[in-house]
C-alpha cells in the first residue's frame, strides 16, 4: 500500500529525497516484497527520526544490513542501513572495534590484519555485516553467537537511543553489560524468529590476535586465487577418520589442548566446493576425494604466534591425529590447495560456493550448543538421508553433516542439510518430511529443540521462553511498529 | 531469445551482495573495497548487479511496469561487468549478459533515454558516437599511411570515433601509427571510410544499430582482406573481438589491442624503447580491454534436469580471467625510467572509469563522480600520473583531474610509448 | 507478610527463623547500606520449596531477599531494602549435582562454596576459573551471578563466563531454565542422552542468563547453576614481574593475554599483595610489604596433556622478548614472596580470616571496569582522593584484573578500615562515595553498582534504566524481588 504524500514527505524530510523510494521498480530487488517504501538513513539520528515517524504513523518497519535472504511482511517500511558503513573505531589495545551496520566483515578484517588483529567470521561469508551476531569457521578461537558483542547502540521501537553497558554510562565501547543486569540479554540477532525489535545502529565487537601477514600474498586471477606461498607458521590440512567416534575424540583433544586456529568439521563435499571454480570441477574433485577419505573428518588450520609455538602445535596435532587413526587428505597437502583453503576459510568463508553455486534448494537443520550431543543426533539424521539419496530425491553427499568447535571445543555447531530440486514435488515433500522427523526426533530424544519454527509449538517445552519474549517485545514495542522479520545477515 | 534465455541465471541470484564489492580476499581495507559504481553512488540495492537481475526476473514474469525510476536504474549503469566478475568468483551463472539484455529490451520497448537517442541519431546520421566535425581521417594528414581502400595490408589500425573526431586526441592516433611504423608493421587505416565499431551503441542497448555497424565493418574488412584489426580503443577492442564474435560475425579475424601488439613487438625485439620517461604512474585497466575483453565463448546446450544448475554440455563462464591485463603492464615496465605502482582495484576487479554504458551521455555527473573516485584511488598510490589504454577512460579522467584539482597527470599508454621510442 | 506457619509447612519449622539474633545477622553487613531488619529468614532445601516461597510472596506481596553466600557480606545486596522482607537463605542447598570431565562443566546448588567444589573438580581433572581469593563462605552461584571477575582472563570469552545455565524462579513464580538447560525435557532427561547444560545462550535468541546476572536478586531466585570448568594443567609455571608503576605491567599483561600464553594473570599493588601473602599474619605483613615492589604482575604458563614441557617452553620463548622489549624481568619472587606460593594461594578460597578483613577488620571495595589507557589516571585520582579524605594512600590495596580476554580491566581499590572506629568508618564511607563520583567522570564503568553509590551510577544511564524497568515489570510484576536494590 502506498504511503500518503504527507507521510512520504515526512520521511523525505529526514533522509533527503534521494534516499527514499516507493517506486515499484525498486521492489524486485528488495526480496520481491512490496514495501511501503525503502529509506536509507545515514546515521543514528536519522534512524531515530525515522523510527519516531513510524510510531507517529503506526507504520511497521524493519531494518536490514546487507539483506542476504530474508522474510518480510509487505507494506512495512524497509530501513536499508547501507549508508551506515563507517568503521568508527579500532581499539587495538582494547581488542575491540566499533562498526556501523553496513561495514562488511571483509572490510573490517582487512583493516584489522594491518594491526595484527582479526575477528570472528560469519560462516555465511565475509560479505556479511561485521556487527551481526553469528558463527562461522573461526569459532574455535574467535567464539561465536552473541559472545563477540561488547557494547551495542540500539534505537528502540519507540525511538529511544539506548547504549548498553559502558557506552551508556561513560561513552566507552569496551563493555556491553550493566550497570546491573545486562541488556545484551535481549539484544539478539537479526535472524527471525526472536529478532530484537528496533534497530542496531552501532556495535563493538571483540577482536583477536592475528599472527599472519598484513595481507595474504594472493596471486592469480578470479576465480582461481592462490597464494604465492603459505605464510610462515601456518598450515592447513584435512583429516578423515575411520569413525565418528574417533573424529570426535581427535576434535575434542585438539580443543582441550588449544591447538587449532580453525577447526572446521567439513565434509569432503565442502572441501571440494571450496577449492573448485565450477560445478563440474566440484563434482569431479568431490568424487575423487570421496575415494580418498576413510570416513568423517575435519579441516584444521594451525597458526603459530612464533616458530616455536607452531612447532609445538604441529607436533601435538600429528600425535592426536595418529592416536585416532586419522589420515591426511593428500590433495590438501598440495601447497596450492592449502593456500586456497587458507584464503577461503579465513578471508572469505566458503558458504556461497558450498551452498549456492550448485543451485537448487536446500533445507538444513543447524544447531549451536554442546557439540558431542549434536553430533550424536546428526549421525542419525545423516542415516535418515540415505533412503532419500538412494531414491535420487536429494544430492548424494554421503549423508554427511558438518560443524565445528567453538571456544576450543567448549561449545560447537552442527548442521546437516539436504540439497534438492525444488521443482520436484516428491523431493520437496521428502525433504520436508525428513526435516520434520529429524527435528521431532531431536525433541523427543531430548537432544535439542529447533527454535526457528512456529514458536507456540516448541516454546512450551523450553520454559515458555516464547511467551516471555512476547512480553519483552510487547513492552519495548507498544505501538507494534517493529514486527518479527529480518534477513540472515 | 533475449532476456528469456537467462531466466534461470537470474533466479540463481541469492542476494549475497558480493556484486557490490571486489572479490573478498582482495579487499585490503575499507577504502577501495567496492566495485560497482552504480550502487556505490545510488545506494538502493536495485542499482547493484544482483538488483538488476531481480528486476530482469520481474520483467520476465510481467510483474514490473516501466517507470521513470526503472529507467533511472537501467541507464545509470556503466555496464562495466565488475558485478559479474565478483559474482562469478563463486557462482556459476550469467550476470552481465542478462544485464545487457535488460538494456536491449528497454530499447526494444521504446523505453530509451533521450541523450542516448541523441547519440544514436548521430551514429545513424554521421556514423559517429561523437559529433563529427571534418573528415574522420583528418588525424592522419601528412603521415602517408596506407588506406585499405587503395592498398593491401594484413593489419588494419582502427582508430575509433573519439580519437578521430576530437582534435585534441589526434596525437594519440598519430602516436599509435608511429609506434606500429617503428615496429615495422605493415598496416593500413580506413581513414575517412572508417566506420564506428558499434560497441558503444551495444552498451547503450541499441542492438540493431550495433549490428548494422558490425556488418558494415566486417564487410569492409573482408573486402580488404584484412587479417588483423588493432585498435587503441578498449570499446573498439571489445566490439571487434567479443561482440562481433558473439553474433557470429568475427570469423577468423584476429583482434589485438595496441598494447598487445606493442608487447608482442617488444618481446620479438622488433621494437625497442630506449628513451627514459621519468614518471611514477599507476595503470587503470579499461573494463572492455580487461574483464569484458576476454574472448566470447560459444556454447549451446541445455540445463540438465534436476536440482543442480548445470548444463549439457558443461557451460563455461566468462569470469574476467582472460582479459588483457599483463600486456599493458609489460609495456609500461619496458619503458625506461617509468615506475609502475598498482592501485587496490585492478585487473579483473578494476573500478570503472565511469564513461561506459551510455552514462557519459545520459548522466555526465555520475560519470564524473565515478572517475573522481578512481582519481582519488590513483592519487593514493603516490603516483604522479594515471595511465590507461582507452581514449574514453582518458577523456573522463582528464575531466576529473581538472575538476577535482587532484594534480594527477593523465596519459594514454601510447603517448608514453611514443615518448620512449 | 507470609505467615510463619505457612512458611514452616514449606521448609519445616526448624528452617524458619524469627529470633532477634538470626534477624540481626541479616539486617546489616560490612557495607554502608542502611540497616533494615528482615521479618524472618527461611532456609529452603530444594527448588520446589523455593518455588512455593516465591508463590506465597506474590500472594502476600512479601519482599524476598535471596542469599546464597555465608557471612560476612560486603555489598549490601543481601540487606533488605525495605521492611517486612523474608530472607531466603539458600545455604542448605549444598549439592554438587555433577562434575563432568568430558564436557568440562559442573552443576551446583546455590549453597556450594568454592572450597567445596574445588576438590570435587580436581578429582575429575578439572579446575574453576574463579575470582581472586573468595571468602570461605562465598557461594559459587553467588559469584557467577554477580559477574565477579575471574583470574584467568584467557578463559573468559564473555563477561558472563564461567556461568553456563541456570534453573530459577522468576519473581512472578514461574520456573525457568536458561540456556541449553531449558529443554526439551527435564535436566535428568537431558542427562540420559548426554546433554550437560553447557551452552549458555537461549532458549530462543535471547540470552536470558544475562538478565539474571548483575541483578542482585531482583529478577528471581536461582536454584542451581552450571558453570564452565577448565582442565587441570599437567604443569604450571608461575611468574611474577615487578615494577614501580603499573603501566609496563599492564602492557605486558595485555600481550600475554592477547597471545593466549598465560592462565592466571592479574596485577596487585604492594599493599594488596602483602595482605594476601603475609604469613604469619599480622607479623609478617609489614616485613613482606616492605620487601615488595610497588606493583606486581602475576601469571602462570601451563602445559596440558600433550608435551606440556614443550608447550611451556614455547610460550616462555615467546614471552622473553616481550618482557625485554618492555624492560621487565619475569622472576620467581616478588620481594619475599615466591610465585609458587602465590599460585597455591590463589587457586583456592581465602583461608579464614578472609584476607580483606585481616588488616583492619573491615573493607570497602571501590571497583569498576575500565580500559588500560585510563587506569593510570584513575589510580592516580584515587590516591589523591584518599589523601584529601584522610585515608593513607599507602593503605590502599589495588587489584587490576584483565577481563574478557583483555577487552577491559576490573579495577578494585580496597579501603581497609576498623569498623569499630567511627572516624575511620566515616572516612572510608566518604571516600567511597567521592571516589565513585569522581571516577565516573574519569571513565570508570561501574557495571556492578552496589549500595549507596548505585543510584549515582544508574542516574547516568536513564535510557538503559528505562528498559531495565520494563524487563523487571515482566519477570517480577509485583516487585517482590529484593526491592530497593540496583535501580528498582
Amino acid at each position: 500500500m502506498a504511503l500518503s504524500r504527507e507521510i512520504y514527505s515526512a520521511f523525505e524530510d529526514v533522509v533527503g529525497r534521494e534516499h527514499i523510494s516507493d517506486d515499484p521498480a525498486m521492489m524486485p530487488a528488495y526480496h520481491q516484497v512490496q514495501f511501503a517504501a525503502i529509506v536509507l538513513p545515514e546515521n543514528t539520528a536519522e534512524v531515530q527520526a525515522v523510527v519516531r515517524l513510524c510510531n507517529r504513523y503506526t507504520l511497521p518497519f524493519q531494518a536490514v544490513c546487507t539483506g542476504w535472504t530474508g522474510a518480510f511482511p509487505k507494506d512495512i517500511l524497509y530501513i536499508d542501513l547501507r549508508r551506515m558503513n563507517r568503521i568508527v573505531e579500532i581499539n587495538e589495545k582494547g581488542m575491540y572495534a566499533v562498526v556501523e551496520p553496513y561495514v562488511i566483515t571483509a572490510q573490517l578484517q582487512a583493516e584489522l590484519f594491518r594491526r595484527g588483529l582479526h575477528m570472528n567470521l560469519k560462516g555465511a561469508g565475509s560479505n556479511c555485516a561485521a556487527m551481526l551476531r553469528g558463527h562461522g569457521h573461526l569459532d574455535q578461537t574467535t567464539s561465536g553467537d552473541d559472545r563477540n558483542h561488547l557494547a551495542i547502540e540500539w534505537v528502540t521501537p519507540a525511538g529511544d537511543i539506548v547504549r548498553s553497558g559502558a557506552a551508556g554510562s561513560t561513552g566507552a565501547w569496551f563493555c556491553g553489560d550493566g550497570p546491573g543486569p545486562s541488556l545484551r540479554s535481549i539484544l539478539t540477532s537479526a535472524v527471525p524468529p526472536g529478532v530484537t525489535p528496533g534497530v542496531f545502529t552501532r556495535a563493538a565487537i571483540k577482536l583477536y590476535h592475528w599472527p599472519g601477514p598484513v595481507q595474504f600474498p594472493i596471486q592469480g586471477v578470479s576465480p582461481k586465487y592462490t597464494l604465492r606461498q603459505v605464510p610462515p607458521n601456518f598450515m592447513a590440512r584435512y583429516y578423515s577418520f575411520p569413525s565418528v567416534e574417533k573424529m570426535w575424540r581427535a576434535e575434542i583433544k585438539l580443543g582441550e589442548n588449544e591447538i587449532a586456529f580453525e577447526l572446521m568439521g567439513f565434509n569432503v563435499s565442502m572441501v571440494a566446493s571450496n577449492i573448485t571454480t565450477s560445478n563440474e570441477e566440484d563434482e569431479k574433485v568431490f568424487q575423487q576425494m570421496q575415494g580418498e577419505v576413510q570416513g568423517p573428518g575435519f579441516f584444521v588450520i594451525l597458526a603459530g604466534n612464533s616458530a616455536a609455538d607452531f612447532a609445538y602445535k604441529k607436533k601435538v596435532l600429528d600425535q592426536i591425529i595418529r592416536e585416532n587413526d586419522g589420515r591426511s587428505l593428500k590433495s590438501v597437502e598440495d601447497p596450492e590447495v592449502e593456500g586456497i583453503l587458507l584464503c577461503q576459510c579465513i578471508r572469505v568463508t566458503a558458504s556461497i560456493r558450498e551452498t549456492f553455486r550448485a543451485g537448487g534448494a536446500f533445507s538444513s537443520i543447524p544447531v549451536m550448543g554442546q557439540r558431542d550431543l549434536t553430533i550424536r543426533w546428526a549421525v542419525g539424521a545423516g542415516r535418515a538421508k540415505e533412503p532419500l539419496i538412494a531414491k535420487g530425491l536429494i544430492v548424494d553427499d554421503g549423508g554427511a553433516f558438518f560443524g565445528w568447535g567453538v571456544e576450543q571445543g567448549h561449545l560447537g555447531k552442527t548442521e546437516i542439510f539436504c540439497k534438492f530440486d525444488p521443482a520436484n514435488p516428491k523431493a520437496k515433500e521428502a525433504v520436508e518430511r525428513w526435516q520434520k522427523e529429524q527435528s521431532e526426533r531431536a525433541f523427543v530424544e531430548r537432544y535439542f529443540a529447533m527454535t526457528m519454527g512456529p514458536q507456540d509449538a516448541v516454546g512450551p517445552a523450553l520454559a515458555n521462553y516464547h511467551l516471555w519474549w512476547r512480553k519483552v517485545t510487547e513492552a519495548i514495542d507498544p505501538n507494534h511498529v517493529s514486527p518479527e522479520a529480518g534477513a540472515l545477515v | 531469445m533475449g532476456l528469456e534465455q537467462y531466466k534461470g541465471d537470474m533466479a540463481m541470484c541469492c542476494r549475497c551482495s558480493c556484486c557490490k564489492f571486489i572479490p573478498l580476499q582482495r579487499v585490503e581495507g575499507h577504502p577501495y573495497s567496492t566495485v560497482c559504481p552504480s550502487i556505490a553512488r545510488f545506494d538502493f540495492h536495485a542499482y547493484s548487479g544482483g538488483g538488476r537481475l531481480n528486476i530482469g526476473t520481474a520483467m520476465l514474469d510481467g510483474s514490473l511496469e516501466y517507470t521513470d525510476k526503472l529507467l533511472d536504474i537501467v541507464y545509470n549503469c556503466q555496464m562495466c561487468g565488475a558485478c559479474g566478475v565478483s559474482c562469478n568468483y563463486a557462482m556459476d551463472m550469467q550476470v552481465q549478459e542478462p544485464i545487457n539484455e535488460i538494456r536491449i529490451r528497454c530499447v526494444g520497448d521504446g523505453k530509451t533515454h533521450p541523450a542516448l537517442d541523441g547519440a544514436i541519431r548521430r551514429l545513424r546520421k554521421q556514423g559517429s558516437m561523437v559529433p563529427a566535425s571534418g573528415p574522420r581521417g583528418a588525424w592522419a594528414s601528412g603521415l602517408g599511411l596506407k588506406n585499405i581502400a587503395t592498398a593491401r595490408a594484413d593489419v588494419l589500425l582502427h582508430v575509433g570515433c573519439l580519437t578521430s573526431y576530437d582534435k585534441s586526441r589526434h596525437a594519440l592516433a598519430r602516436a599509435a601509427a608511429k609506434i606500429l611504423r617503428k615496429g615495422g608493421v605493415d598496416f593500413a587505416i580506413a581513414g575517412d571510410d572508417e566506420a564506428c565499431c558499434g560497441g558503444r551503441a551495444y552498451q547503450m542497448g541499441y542492438e540493431r544499430d550495433f549490428l548494422r555497424q558490425a556488418r558494415k565493418n566486417m564487410a569492409m574488412i573482408k573486402k580488404a582482406g584484412v587479417r588483423t584489426v588493432v585498435t587503441a580503443c578498449a570499446d573498439g577492442y571489445q566490439a571487434f573481438k567479443v561482440l562481433y564474435d558473439k553474433y557470429g560475425l568475427k570469423k577468423d579475424l584476429e583482434v589485438l589491442h595496441i598494447t598487445e601488439y606493442i608487447d608482442r613487438l617488444l618481446q620479438s625485439g622488433e621494437l625497442r624503447l630506449r628513451r627514459s620517461v621519468d614518471l611514477a604512474v599507476t595503470y587503470h585497466d579499461p573494463c572492455r580491454l580487461g574483464r569484458l575483453g576476454e574472448p566470447w565463448i560459444h556454447w549451446e546446450g541445455k540445463k540438465m534436469p534436476g536440482d543442480r544448475f548445470v548444463f549439457d554440455p558443461p557451460r563455461e563462464y566468462r569470469r574476467g580471467t582472460f582479459g588483457v591485463y599483463e600486456p599493458p603492464r609489460n609495456v609500461l615496465r619496458s619503458i625506461p625510467g617509468l615506475r609502475l605502482s598498482e592501485m587496490t582495484r585492478i585487473k579483473e576487479y578494476a573500478w570503472c572509469c565511469g564513461a561506459g554504458g551510455g552514462v557519459l551521455e545520459s548522466n555526465p555527473e555520475f560519470a564524473l563522480w565515478t572517475a573522481r573516485e578512481r582519481m582519488e584511488e590513483a592519487a593514493s598510490t603516490g603516483a604522479a600520473a594515471i595511465v590507461t589504454a582507452c581514449p574514453w577512460c582518458e577523456k573522463i579522467f582528464r575531466h576529473a583531474a581538472a575538476s577535482s584539482g587532484c594534480g594527477l597527470e593523465v596519459y594514454d599508454i601510447v603517448e608514453l610509448v611514443a615518448r620512449a621510442l | 507478610m507470609i505467615e510463619k506457619e505457612t512458611l514452616s509447612k514449606v521448609v519445616g519449622a526448624r528452617h524458619v527463623s524469627l529470633g532477634p539474633a538470626a534477624l540481626e545477622a541479616y539486617s546489616a553487613d560490612v557495607s554502608f547500606v542502611n540497616s533494615v531488619r528482615p521479618a524472618c529468614v527461611v532456609r529452603p532445601k530444594n527448588a520446589a520449596e523455593i518455588g512455593e516461597i516465591v508463590r506465597l510472596a506474590n500472594e502476600t506481596r512479601t519482599p524476598l531477599v535471596p542469599v546464597s553466600s555465608g557471612p560476612p557480606h560486603f555489598r549490601g545486596d543481601t540487606v533488605p531494602g525495605t521492611g517486612g522482607a523474608v530472607v531466603v537463605d539458600l545455604s542448605r542447598m549444598r549439592k554438587v549435582v555433577f562434575v563432568d570431565r568430558p564436557r568440562r562443566v559442573a552443576m551446583v546448588e546455590p549453597g556450594v562454596t568454592f572450597g567445596a567444589l574445588i576438590p570435587q573438580a580436581r578429582k575429575k581433572g578439572l579446575r574453576l576459573n574463579m575470582p581472586l581469593l573468595p571468602r570461605m563462605t562465598k557461594s559459587v552461584v553467588g559469584s557467577l551471578l554477580e559477574r565477579e571477575p575471574v583470574t584467568m582472563p584467557k578463559y573468559q570469552w564473555d563477561i558472563s563466563d564461567p556461568l553456563a545455565c541456570t534453573g530459577l524462579f522468576f519473581g512472578n513464580g514461574d520456573v525457568f531454565r536458561t540456556g541449553q538447560a531449558a529443554g526439551p525435557g527435564t535436566v535428568e532427561e537431558q542427562w540420559k542422552v548426554g546433554g550437560m547444560q553447557k551452552a549458555p545462550y537461549g532458549p530462543g535468541t535471547a540470552s536470558w542468563h544475562r538478565l539474571i546476572q548483575g541483578a542482585q536478586g531482583t529478577m528471581g531466585i536461582v536454584s542451581w547453576a552450571s558453570l564452565r570448568c577448565e582442565l587441570l594443567p599437567a604443569i604450571e609455571e608461575p611468574f611474577v614481574v615487578n615494577a614501580p608503576e603499573p603501566g609496563p605491567l599492564l602492557e605486558m599483561a595485555r600481550w600475554l593475554i592477547r597471545l593466549r600464553a598465560v592462565n592466571e594473570c592479574f596485577i596487585l599493588n604492594d599493599t594488596a599483595l602483602a595482605v594476601i601473602g603475609a604469613d604469619p599474619w599480622p607479623g609478617g605483613y609489614e616485613r613482606l610489604r616492605k620487601s615488595l615492589p610497588p606493583w606486581t604482575l602475576f601469571y602462570t604458563v601451563a602445559g596440558y596433556e600433550y608435551l606440556p614441557e614443550e608447550r611451556v617452553g614455547a610460550y616462555l620463548e615467546d614471552i622473553a622478548p616481550l618482557a625485554q622489549r618492555l624492560g621487565l624481568q619475569p622472576s620467581r619472587t616478588a620481594g619475599d614472596l615466591s610465585s609458587g606460593d602465590l599460585l597455591k594461594t590463589v587457586q583456592g578460597p581465602s583461608p579464614d580470616p578472609y584476607w580483606k578483613l585481616r588488616p583492619r577488620g573491615a573493607c570497602q571495595d571501590v571497583f569498576f571496569l575500565t580500559t588500560g589507557d585510563r587506569l593510570a589516571d584513575q589510580i592516580d585520582r584515587m590516591a589523591r582522593l584518599a589523601g584529601e579524605t584522610g585515608y593513607p594512600a599507602s593503605g590502599l590495596g589495588v587489584y587490576l584484573q584483565p577481563v574478557v580476554q583483555g577487552t577491559g580491566y576490573h579495577c578494585e581499590f580496597h579501603l581497609f578500615y576498623d569498623p569499630g572506629d567511627a572516624r575511620e568508618r566515616e572516612c572510608v564511607r566518604t571516600l567511597s562515595s567521592k571516589a565513585t563520583r569522581v571516577l565516573l567522570d574519569r571513565g570508570a564503568f561501574f557495571s556492578r553498582p552496589y549500595g549507596e553509590t548505585a543510584g549515582m551510577v544508574f542516574n547516568r544511564d536513564a535510557a538503559s534504566v528505562a528498559v531495565l524497568h520494563k524487563l523487571k515489570n515482566i519477570v517480577d510484576p509485583n516487585g517482590i524481588m529484593n526491592p530497593g536494590k540496583i535501580c528498582f
